[in-house]
């Protein structure tokens, strides 16, 4: 099991951990099987992550959107290597704010 | 770097000259006063606003802009004052009397329009998270924001010649500018903005986050929350390029500051989402159109 971010729930998905909104509020119970509504459920009630049973742990940073290769990716981080050399990059929200800065400057128009 | 030429360059030096130079419009304290006035009448207040017609544009415009979500509908001075609140719309009068202030400084340090870019996006990331965060008066984070490097053009406008310096050293040391400012000065232009708008008789909620976003974990402060705020929205815009300060680099996240705001990483693609679009319009509402 692992956290996956909202974008990347699908229906069918298995909860499995209990979900809450911001305030502590119970949305939704651990094993139950996602349907579109949970998902705009979600949404309404800004939840950023929810435990998925089976998906791949760790994966925290964004999988790579189909139009941006591999190669792309990497000129564009080697690009920003740059700006954020004095920052703490082992920090996991400038890591991810480091993704996302480099899937931009690779092209990619965030849905 | 010495600076025979300038032996005392001091924060209160510094605020000093630079207020007797500059001041905020004298609309700004009435506006705030009459909104402090337990007996003043939304009428009052809107009466004061609309005689300053640049002002009464920018607000109805803002109102009706993508970040208020009213489309269209707001189109008078007392349908805004009801709808965003009295303390939010003297907020916004403050930005845009600050802007005002500084208006036709040199540009040859600073880029006033990628200045401004950098400020309002950082505002407009800050207010994103406050409203996710569901705080109450969102637009106080908007101002903090847009006036979080306010320090900056005192420093260019007050000591151009020492400005230049600090700004050619971080550039060749490739170091952080307010380190730089801190090691040079014995200050930075975040202590230093703070100082003026505290001089200029502005809320703390407003000055404090802005003094304190470079090292916003701060136990005297009764708005280090706000802080850690803009300080997160600093870095995001520094990491986005979104306009360009006298800063460089991505400045270093405070890690209490991150913790503070209790939102999971994953939350940044969608505050990033929501602030993006409503950057190049904003600004052209309180910059390009003047």
């Amino acid at each position: 099991m692992g956290k996956l971010t909202v974008d990347q729930l699908e229906p069918g998905m298995t909860v499995a951990s209990d979900v809450h909104d911001r305030t502590g509020r119970f949305l939704l119970g651990a094993g139950t099987e996602l349907t579109q509504k949970h998902l705009m459920v979600f949404r309404t009630w800004g939840i950023g992550e929810v435990d998925i049973v089976g998906a791949a742990g760790g994966e925290t940073l964004l999988p790579l959107p189909p139009e941006v290769t591999r190669e792309q990716l990497e000129a564009a981080e080697h690009s920003l290597s740059h700006l954020f050399r004095l920052s703490n990059m082992d920090h996991p929200a400038i890591a991810l704010l480091f993704r996302l800065a480099a899937l931009r400057k690779a092209g990619h128009v965030p849905s | 770097m010495s600076l025979p030429d300038h032996p005392a360059v001091t924060l209160e030096w510094l605020v000093d000259k630079t207020r007797t130079v500059y001041s905020l419009p004298f609309f700004y304290e009435r506006l705030s006063e009459t909104i402090s006035h337990p007996r003043s009448s939304i009428a009052d207040i809107a009466k004061i606003i609309t005689e300053d017609q640049g002002l009464t544009a920018r607000l109805l415009r803002l109102a009706n802009s993508p970040m208020f979500g009213y489309y269209s509908k707001v189109d008078s001075i007392t349908k805004a004052v009801t709808i965003i609140g009295t303390q939010q719309l003297r907020d916004l009068a403050l930005a845009s009397s600050v802007m005002d202030v500084f208006k036709g400084i040199p540009e040859d340090l600073i880029n006033m329009g990628d200045f401004w870019r950098h400020s309002i996006a950082c505002g407009i990331v800050a207010r994103s998270f406050a409203t996710c965060l569901r705080e109450n008066n969102v637009e106080s984070y908007f101002v903090a924001g847009i006036l979080h490097d306010v320090g900056q053009l005192i420093l260019c406008t007050a000591v151009p010649d020492i400005a230049a310096k600090l700004l050619k050293r971080s550039r060749e040391q490739e170091e952080l500018y307010f380190l730089t400012e801190r090691q040079e000065l014995g200050f930075d232009h975040a202590e230093l903005g703070g100082a003026l708008l505290h001089a200029w008789k502005i809320p703390p909620n407003i000055y404090e986050p802005v003094s304190f976003h470079h090292f916003p974990y701060n136990e005297t402060s009764s708005y280090s929350f706000e802080a850690a705020v803009i300080h997160v929205a600093d870095i995001i815009c520094q990491a986005f390029q979104w306009g360009a300060s006298g800063e460089c680099f991505v400045p270093p996240l405070d890690e209490h500051a991150w913790d503070r705001l209790g939102l999971p990483a994953s939350m940044l693609n969608s505050i990033l989402k929501q602030s993006e679009p409503q950057i190049e319009e904003t600004f052209a509402i309180l910059v390009e159109d003047r």
